[in-house]
């Protein structure tokens, strides 16, 4: 078994700087099954970053527990997939995907196969020894992706991946990625701003509220699997659970802007 | 360009230089002041004709490279070291900040009141000027790095050792680039001014000499020979950068001409990286000239070139024979890139071996003639082994000799050319001092056969490796290697080398690295570290010898 488990308890999370303090995140409470593609969406700047970041290790937490649990000691536990790809510019591609591994110690030999695999995975076999500045930002995305797929954690951390990419990439990364979920059953922790995108690939969605953040609701998605991105979007039980989550939103959405107001301090 | 603009372009310099021309013809310029294109270039033909062009824009050069690698390498480590580490930054910078702004110019007199007028205080100033601007530069660029890069790296579970190597250094490096331009620049700008002031050569003494003497027509020439030198930096500085910072090259690889992509194709399949072998020995020996007594920098100069060329020679011509002899397959390591890649055909590079063969002779004849017969000796026997390395029927890396051959005339055999080169005489001291380099240049060999152990038994190459066994090979790099730095240390303790050369001992981590991966694997792909490593061995080692050698000039005895 390969997926792993989340589970936060009651974490809290504060930013000092000389201006004064901000909390992030605050009370927050949120548990991921193995193997479950979970999703959250949140008005900007409420944390939903700052919450990957603690369970990647790259960020200490004030109080309360992030923990996540993975039962194969040979695999990292958290990978990551970064907003604008995170690809290193200095590296070819397959240098890229390669590079979760070369981190775990695989020597350039066995880390051969599994890149060849990958690049294939996403397409860019040709691309191989091509650098990102040659690449479109779709084509990053990708190379960010496999990196952290042929990376092998128990848990995938994606931080709106596609959030940069125009309407159809996105859809066709979409796609790419309930693929590649679907056959392995990995556990997946995905952060968007779009209702939609959460919908289109979620077992479940967690609604967080405006700064500092906290889960305020749970929604279970029920539709079968395999998905089809884009056939989803006509199915009448697609635009219900829409706007309910539209509706818990919404006020948070505001409550958010208005925060940033006072921030600017209009 | 559409042919009008290149037709303009072509155009302007020409009609300037025609009105020059004309103008003085007219007696409108006087010829004394502005003397006309065609008198120049029949100067600058006249200058370049006597060797004298050559030999002053070859020692400006060398200075060039000298002060501003011992100017720019620790720069670039303290550099780096500043942009990573706050508490360097904090006691480095204020110094740097204060020195920094002076015209290191100013700084000549000092430096001479404290080296002498010699070659020390030439090289010295432009080390000092490059050193201030390039350390600071590096340091700014090291912590522009994306910080973002850091935590990606980071989520993948890099740490410090590992964030070093794949985010700050290759992250900092076009800004690292851009200051290795900016010193070079600042370099160049430096040695004519510096000559003009206390040298008897250079291009810079030409240019005031000429001043003078009112040789308007040589001070012409000697400029456009100043504009050459900024060419050829430019056009080195630019494959570095394609080197170091390919993701920013690839851009304006894509803009290349096809004469550049020519000159490029070239200057791959005569596999420039492996010059170190070359140059280390002529370093090694002419540092112990100067231990000696004195270094005549021309002279040095025309050795390396020659040593290069015919290394260059033997690596094209050893390229073309193992091609015919089908050892090296598409796909095999390391190898004639360029023949298996269909970049060039097997005639073209053997006629290119040829003329790099060439180029040394003429340059071997030169030497001769200056200093003694010993240099055509050597020069024969170093074409001929070079040239029979792959080539005919008792091709001697065929036979199990590669090793033996190149550890005598790429150890002793160079070391002693380029000694006898300065000082016209060969002492046995000399041939001793060149083991340890000797040995560990047959260890860059070693390395590759045994790497290509397996490979090279399928198509029957019979190298040392193959004839000993895995085991036997293992143990003959070991005997190599320890050999050298059992050859250093007896070479103090007997007294033939200066205690300082023990510098060489520091890179035994390198050595003992080096063996551990011998030691543990045996499939090609993951042996192929050992051969940059014994590389790196060699230049080190050599360098850092010569450092003992120059060192033992100023350190007091023991």
């Amino acid at each position: 078994m390969r997926a792993g488990t989340i589970s936060v308890t009651d974490l809290q999370v504060t930013f000092r700087s000389r201006q004064g303090s901000v909390a992030a995140l605050a009370q927050l409470t949120l548990h991921v099954r193995a193997g479950e593609l979970a999703c959250i969406v949140g008005p900007s700047g409420c944390g939903k970053t700052t919450l990957l970041r603690v369970l990647a290790g790259l960020q200490t937490a004030d109080a309360g527990q992030a923990h996540v649990q993975a039962t194969d000691p040979a695999r990292p536990t958290t990978g990551m997939v970064f907003q604008n790809g995170g690809v290193f510019p200095w590296y070819t591609v397959a240098e890229n995907v390669g590079y979760g591994l070369q981190m775990r110690g695989f020597t350039p030999a066995q880390r051969a196969p599994l890149v060849r695999r990958w690049l294939a995975e996403i397409g860019l076999e040709r691309f191989a020894t091509a650098y990102p500045a040659q690449l479109s930002g779709g084509m990053l995305q990708r190379v960010g992706l496999a990196r952290a797929f042929a990376y092998d954690p128990a848990v995938l951390l994606m931080d709106e991946p596609f959030a940069a990419l125009d309407a159809q990439n996105r859809l066709l990364l979409q796609q790419t990625l309930l693929r590649q979920w679907e056959g392995d059953g990995r556990t997946v922790l995905f952060v968007t701003h779009g209702i939609d995108e959460a919908l289109t690939l979620g077992d479940r969605v967690y609604v967080m509220s405006a700064r500092p953040g906290r889960i305020i609701a749970t929604v279970d998605v029920p539709f079968e699997r395999p998905r089809d991105a884009a056939a989803l979007r006509s199915d009448p039980r697609f635009g219900a659970l829409y706007g309910e989550i539209w509706s818990v939103l919404r006020d948070e959405v505001a409550r958010a802007r208005t925060a940033e107001l006072a921030e600017a301090g209009v | 360009m559409i042919p009008r603009d290149r037709a303009l372009s072509l155009l302007s310099p020409i009609a300037l230089l025609l009105a020059w021309e004309g103008a003085v013809a007219l007696g409108w310029l006087n010829r004394i002041f502005y003397p006309p294109p065609s008198e120049v270039l029949v100067t600058l033909a006249d200058l370049a004709a006597s060797g004298q062009l050559a030999r002053d824009v070859g020692i400006s050069l060398l200075r060039v490279i000298a002060g501003f690698l011992l100017g720019a390498v620790p720069a670039i480590a303290i550099g780096i070291l500043m942009g990573i580490a706050a508490p360097v930054r904090a006691a480095v910078r204020p110094l740097a900040a204060a020195i920094y702004p002076i015209p290191k110019i100013a700084l000549l007199p000092l430096i001479i009141v404290s080296l002498g007028i010699g070659e020390a205080s030439k090289i010295a100033t432009i080390a000092v000027s490059v050193f201030f601007l390039v350390v600071l530069n590096v340091a700014a660029s090291v912590m522009q790095v994306d910080p973002r890069a850091f935590e990606v790296a980071r989520s993948f579970g890099a740490r410090a050792r590992e964030l070093f190597w794949t985010v700050a250094l290759p992250g900092s490096m076009p800004g690292i680039m851009a200051s290795i331009k900016l010193g070079v620049g600042y370099a160049l700008t430096l040695i004519v001014g510096i000559e003009f002031v206390g040298a008897n050569d250079g291009i810079g003494r030409l240019i005031w000499q000429s001043y003078e003497v009112y040789a308007i027509d040589r001070m012409v020439a000697a400029l456009i020979a100043v504009a050459l030198i900024g060419w050829l930096a430019t056009v080195a500085l630019d494959e570095a950068e394609y080197v170091l910072v390919p993701w920013q090259a690839t851009s304006v690889r894509i803009r290349e001409t096809r004469m550049q992509h020519y000159a490029r194709t070239w200057w791959r399949a005569m596999r420039p990286w492996s010059y170190t072998a070359a140059i280390v020995p002529v370093l090694l020996g002419s540092g112990i000239a100067a231990a000696a007594g004195t270094v005549d920098l021309w002279l040095l100069l025309l050795t390396l070139i020659g040593s290069v060329a015919i290394q260059g020679g033997t690596n094209l011509v050893n390229d073309y024979y193992d091609y015919q002899k089908g050892t090296d397959q598409p796909g095999s390591i390391g190898t004639g890139d360029a023949l298996l890649q269909g970049a060039l055909t097997p005639r073209q590079v053997l006629i290119g071996g040829i003329a790099a063969f060439g180029v040394g002779a003429s340059i071997g004849l030169y030497l001769v003639s200056v200093s003694g017969p010993l240099i055509l000796w050597i020069g024969i026997i170093s074409v001929a082994v070079g040239f029979f390395y792959t080539a005919g029927p008792f091709a001697l890396a065929y036979h199990g000799l590669g090793e033996l051959a190149v550890f005598i005339f790429m150890g002793p055999m160079i070391v002693v050319g380029a000694y006898y080169v300065q000082r016209r005489d060969a002492p046995l001291g000399v041939i001793l001092a060149a083991l340890p380099v000797g040995l560990l240049v047959a260890a860059i060999l070693h390395a590759n056969n045994l790497r290509d152990l397996d490979g090279d038994r399928r198509s029957g190459k019979r190298t040392l490796a193959t004839i000993l066994g895995r085991e036997g090979a293992r143990i003959e790099l070991y005997a190599l290697l320890i050999g050298a730095y059992v050859a250093l240390v007896a070479l103090v303790a007997a007294g033939v080398a200066p205690w300082p050369t023990l510098l060489g001992l520091l890179t035994l981590p390198v050595a003992v690295r080096l063996m551990r991966i011998a030691a543990a694997e045996s499939e090609p792909g993951r042996l192929q570290p050992i051969v940059p490593l014994a590389a790196q061995l060699h230049l080190q080692t050599g360098v850092l010898m010569v450092a003992g050698w120059l060192l033992a000039l100023v350190l007091p005895r023991t």
